[in-house]
Formats: structure tokens, sequence, C-alpha cells
């Protein structure tokens, strides 16, 4: 049941999604307004600033966020269908800006209105049944900063498991790393190839039809590793799983 | 040891094409791992609480660790013994090599201590003629391999039992056996005469105890305490952030390290060594020479990264860390691997000879998950790779590729204009979604793995469409 009164949140849609896989944040913005919830998309957002974060360059990060700060400066809710971008606003703004009390200030304030999408559904609007129409044989791949950041766990597992359609096939260490953590798979290739391969390993012995995580840099990781090989195994983001049968085009 | 951390692409590509070194780690660490978490559910009480509890305590010692270290000299001289500081690795040497050559050492047995691997005292040794021979299993093999430990506390984790086989045939000169308690016999028979023989025993110290200036040692083999009881002399080295205040810390100390690192709810020696012996004393070194290494930790001590010296070296860290995993120990460098070694290597070493191996993690955040002292590990590889860019660690193209980023991602309408010229561009070179091929820095992504193709709309361009906003009406 949607609560009332309606809720509004904020798409937080992610430079990845909006460059790559569009799909994504669309069905993140379809799964939302099946439940009721209003959504806006911040036309200024760009990109959160965690590659260059990540990377260490501090200053490039800082002009990125700051960015990211005017666009969602406001009220209510703000939904990502990614856990590391979630983490990088509300766990590494206040540090990337421990120096600059006010831009701090308005960094935890926003921060803190921030929710993964499927946190969002269960923990917010106490989703129970995603009244998704979905087949399939589906593992999942707990991302890492969906997991450790922001302690997401169950709530991807308690939506899957309501779809009818989907049988949901744990794998060996689902929760270690696939290798991707953004420019690391850029400066170390060669290991995170072999990261990737173990996990993708560790995904085929399920025999599941479909790999999912709430994590796009994961999805890329895997998907590029499996689209070169060949591998029987069909990378999709959690949110394309909530809205319904996979749509044309990129999928991850 | 001398550090090859800056060769970190070329010590990865070398791991990388010894499979066996690959199976050998996984299977050993995956069940340290396991043993590990049987342990952590078993434990009597919160582990939580103890851990946070160990976090706290060993943060009080650091903020006074003078107060501590004076405490400890004090009682360990009380007791009879010598302590001398070393402030850095040469210094080290210089005081371990005169204290072997007052006593007239020829021959020195080691138990397994990473601060000598760190002021590469066996080497030191052997150029002034003392013979240094290490008797911890793992450690023994890997000094007849000429090779430096790959792990904290399974330094010859990278080797298979066949690999181990062949080198006591050919070090050894023993008969070929693949049965481990076979291999066991070898190394002992071989060690006893340097026991009975040795006028001087080195042994690092998992902590030192200020109250009663005590060393406190585990381990799991009784090497540790041969060498510590048997030669005359008794040489113990070790940092200086091993201090704890008391003995009745000790207790709750041993508990998280053996957890954490085997799974062990106490290892099968704990070695509690206080003073010389003394008159009617039935066994123990008549002399005793503590050497406390600082090596730069005084100004760790200072700054930001403080917290690593909280570290117990258990080892669980690098255990359940996915590129530790990967590569092994030797790929870092330096003595010390994994998460913990790419936080300690640039902070003792500089970030000019190890600015990679902050980079060398996905910041998965697995380590400081089972970090028995809560150190905050991908937190502080973090600020490493800020202050490696900020003292110019970078290359040309990652740096015009950032500002390049930063730049494009600076205006929403700028970006949406790049993104469709991208996705149409894309289309057209591209084969069924799928970019095969990178450009220069990025080639590695693409050598096993596609790309997927920008899309021909961006995500925000869709949703204009679909909600019928102008692109102009923003
Ligand atoms: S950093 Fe933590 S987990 Fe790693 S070796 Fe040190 S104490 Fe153990």
């Amino acid at each position: 049941m949607p609560p009332s009164p309606p809720v509004t949140a904020s798409l937080f849609f992610t430079c990845m999604a909006d460059a790559l896989y569009p799909n994504v944040a669309m069905a993140a913005a379809t799964v939302l307004e099946r439940f009721g919830v209003t959504v806006r998309v911040p036309p200024a957002q760009t990109c959160c600033g965690q590659p260059a974060f990540n990377s260490g360059h501090r200053k490039e990060a800082r002009k990125m966020a700051a960015g990211f700060l005017r666009a969602f400066d406001g009220e209510g809710y703000i939904v990502t269908p990614s856990g590391s971008c979630a983490v990088m606003v509300k766990e590494m703004y206040p540090v990337l800006f421990r120096n600059e009390p006010r831009m701090l200030d308005l960094a935890c304030a926003v921060g803190e209105r921030v929710y993964e999408l499927s946190q969002f559904l269960v923990d917010v609007l106490g989703v129970t049944d995603p009244k998704s129409a979905f087949k399939g044989k589906v593992t999942l791949h707990d991302s890492c900063h969906l997991l450790r950041g922001l302690g997401v766990r169950e709530q991807p597992r308690t939506l899957l498991r309501a779809i009818p359609g989907v049988e949901l096939v744990e794998m060996e260490q689902s929760d270690r790393c696939c290798g991707f953590g953004g420019v690391f798979s850029v400066k170390n290739p060669l290991v995170s190839c072999a990261m990737v391969d173990k996990k993708i390993e560790r995904i085929l012995a399920t025999g599941a039809q479909y790999v999912a995580s709430g994590d796009l840099g994961c999805l890329m990781n895997i998907g590029g590793a499996v689209s070169r090989s060949g591998y029987p195994v069909k990378p999709i983001h959690l949110a394309e799983i909530l809205a319904g049968p996979p749509a044309d085009g990129n999928a991850p | 040891m001398i550090p090859r951390c800056h060769d970190f692409t070329r010590n990865v590509a070398r791991a990388l094409s010894n499979r066996n070194l690959q199976s050998a780690i996984s299977r050993t660490t995956d069940r340290f791992l396991s043993h590990r978490d049987a342990a952590v559910r078993s434990f009597p009480g919160d582990f939580e609480a103890a851990r946070e509890a160990a976090s706290q305590l060993k943060l009080s010692v650091l903020r006074d660790l003078d107060v501590h270290l004076s405490r400890f000299i004090e009682e360990a001289e009380r007791r009879g013994a010598s302590v001398h500081v070393a402030h850095d690795a040469a210094e080290a040497r210089e005081i371990a090599v005169r204290i072997a050559q007052e006593e007239g050492v020829k021959l020195a047995v080691k138990s397994k201590s990473m601060a000598t691997e760190e002021i590469a005292l066996n080497e030191a040794l052997e150029s002034a003629g003392v013979e240094a021979v290490e008797t911890d299993l793992g450690e023994y093999i890997i000094q007849l391999a000429h090779e430096a430990p790959s792990h904290l506390i399974a330094p010859a984790v990278h080797k298979t039992r066949e690999e181990v086989s062949q080198l006591f045939v050919d070090r050894l000169g023993e008969p070929y056996t693949e049965e481990i308690p076979e291999l066991v016999a070898i190394a002992r028979r071989h060690l006893r005469d340097k026991f009975l023989s040795a006028g001087m025993g080195i042994s690092g110290a998992n902590f030192l105890v200020a109250e009663t200036g005590s060393i406190a040692i585990v381990s799991n083999e009784a090497n540790a305490r041969m060498v510590t009881t048997l030669p005359r002399v008794h040489l113990a080295v070790a940092s200086i952030e091993k201090v704890i205040p008391k003995l009745s810390d000790l207790p709750a100390m041993l508990r998280l390290l053996t957890r954490s690192a085997t799974g062990q709810p106490i290892s099968s020696y704990v070695s509690v060594l206080t003073g010389v012996r003394r008159p009617g004393d039935l066994e123990g070194p008549s002399k005793l020479h503590i050497l406390l290494v600082d090596n730069g930790r005084s100004a760790i001590l200072k700054g930001k990264y403080r917290e690593i010296l909280k570290c117990l070296r258990c080892g669980a860290c690098l255990n359940i860390c996915p590129v530790y995993q990967t590569i092994g120990g030797h790929a870092y460098g330096w003595v010390y691997p994994g998460p913990m070694g790419s936080v300690l290597s640039p902070l003792l070493l500089g970030l000019r000879e190890a600015s990679a191996l902050p980079d060398a993690s996905t910041l998965c955040g697995a380590c400081a998950d089972v970090c028995p002292v809560k150190i905050p590990l991908p937190d502080l590889l973090l600020e490493l790779r800020g202050d490696a860019r900020a003292q110019g660690h970078r290359t040309p193209g990652e740096v015009a590729g950032m500002k390049g980023f930063a730049a494009m991602m600076g205006r929403a309408g700028l970006l949406e204009a790049f993104e469709r010229i991208a996705g149409v561009v894309s289309q057209l070179l591209c084969k069924d979604g799928k970019i095969p091929w990178l450009p220069f820095g990025l080639s590695g992504w693409t050598d096993r793995r596609d790309f997927p193709a920008p899309a021909v709309q961006p995500f925000r361009k869709l949703w204009k469409i679909k909600r019928g906003i102008a692109p102009w009406n923003r």
C-alpha cells in the first residue's frame, strides 16, 4: 500500500546510468512511481565525484561534490539505484569538506536524505511485494559499498524473494568484491580481471540465468567479462528486475 | 629487505603468472577465514564489544606512548635486561650487530619477527659474519628458498607442499617426501643442532608489557620457546607500538589476536618473558637485550595515520582481502603485505617508493570488517591516495583525464550534449552496444573485458522526452 500522505523523491540517477545504462534509471523511476512516489529528477545533477575522490584527486572531487549539493539542495528523499554513489554522498562528502564548515553542514543535510533504492523501498516505504513480473533463476552479488557502507543485505533479498517468477539462488562468497573498485579496474586491470574471473566462477556454479546487483559498477565489470567470454549468465540491475522484464537497449 | 614497492605492476604480473601461488594462497587464507568465522561465532561474550575495547585500549596507549615506553624500559632494566632504542633501521642493525659481536656470537637462531625483517637484520648479521637461522617452519622454508615472507603469520603461504618437498631435496639433500609430518621431522632434525650450538636467540614480540617489563610472544611451534630460553643471550626486537600498559591487558588482546589470525581461542604457546635468568631458575638466558625500533613511528603517531599503529599483525585483513588472495604478499614489494601493508609501507618508506600500494585496493571494506582493533583501513588508503596525488605522484594522462572529467561534469547542459554526441558516434563505431577496445591509459580495461557503448539518448534526455519537458526548460 502506498503510504499516505504521498511521498516525493528526487532521483539521483548517477552519471553511469545516465550515459551508459539509462534503462536502469528509468526502471528505478518506474518502480518508485508504482508505489505512489512522485519522482522528481533534478536536471542539474551530473556526477557525485566518486571517481575523482577514490583516485585521490580531491580538488576535482570537491568541485563535483559542490555541484551535486547545489543540484540536490532542498527537501525530501533522494533515491539512487547505486550503493556506492549513496555511500559517496553520505560518508565521503563529510571527509571531503571537513575543513569547510558551511559545505560540511550542507553535505550532512543532503547526505541524510539519501537512500539506495532497495533500502528506500523496504525500510522507508515498507514494500513487501514489489509487484513485478519477472521470470528466472537469479543470483545476487552483494556490492561492497551497498553491503558494508550502507549495511544493506536483506532488503534486495526480501524484494527478490517476493517476486513469484524469481528463483533466488545464493552463490558462494556473494559478499566478495568483484574487482571493479572504479579506478582500481583501470589502474590494476590484471588483478581486477583475475578477481572478476573468480566471481564469475561462483556465479556460474549456481546455474543462475541472471546475476543481479544494486550497483552498476559491479555489473559493468562482471558484464564486460561475461560479454567478452560468452558466459551463459546475464548481469542485470536489481531495479530492472523490480520494474519487470528487461527492456531493450543497453543491458549491463 | 630492499623495497620493491615501486615495481608493483611488474610484481603483480609475476604473481599472476604463477598458478601454484594463487591456489596455495586462496586455500590457506580461506581456511584461516572459516576458522576465524567459527571462532567469532563461538566467542564467549560480545565480539564486537571486545573489538571496541581493544581498539580503545590501543588508542589510549598511542596517546601516551612515551609514558608507557619509559615505564617498560624502567621495569625491564630493573629485571636485568638491557634496553636499546633505535631511531631508524640502520641504527637498529648497528645495535644488533654490535650486541652479537660483543657477546662473541657466531650463530644465532631466530623465531619469526616482522620487525627484524623490517630492519633487514639477517643480511646485516651475515655481513658481520654471524649466521642467523630461522627456526619457524614457514620462515625456515623461505630462508632456504632465499625469499621473503609473504604473509604476516604464514610466511610460506605461497608455497605448495610439492614445492617445499623439492626445496628440501635441493637444499638439504633429503629424500623426496610429501608427507607433512616427515617434512616437519626433517626441518626439526636440521634445526636441533642449531638450537644447541647457537650463542644467541633472536625473537620478535607480540606485546611489550609496561607494568612488568615483559615480552609476550604467541606461537604454534615450540621454536620461539627454544630461541628465547636455550641460548645464553636473548635479543628481542620489537617496534615501539607493541607496548600495552598492564599484564592484565594481555588476555583481552590475546583472545582477539589468535582468533583473528587462525581462529584459535589461544595459540599453542604463549610465552611471557620477564627479565634474565635468576639464581635458581631452571632455564632462561643470562643476558637479555631488548631492541625497540622506532623507524618512523614517532612521526606517524603525530599525524592522521596514527590508527595504523594499533595493528596486532594478526593477518586477518590479508586473508579476507581479495587483492591479497589474488596476488600474494611478495607483490606488495616489502615486508608488510595486504591492506595493513598498503597503509604501513608508504608511511615507513615514503610515497615515492610505495605510492602504488594505496591504489592496490578496491576499497571493498572487508579488511575493516575483520580487523580486531577496528583500524579504518579503507579510510586510511583513501587518505594516502589524496596525499599521493597532492605530492605529485600521478601520471600526466591521469591528471588530464580527471580535469577533463571534472570540466565535463561541471554543467549538466554541456554534459548532455557531450553524451549525445558520444552516443551517436559510438553507435557508428561499436558492435552490439559494446566497445572492445579503449585507448591508451584505459586499454587495460578492455584487454579481457568489453566496455558498454554510451547510450544514444542519455537518461536525462529520455526523461525529458517522457515528461515532455523541452530541453531549454531547465
Ligand atoms: S590491520 Fe587489523 S586485521 Fe590487519 S593485521 Fe593489523 S590488526 Fe590484523
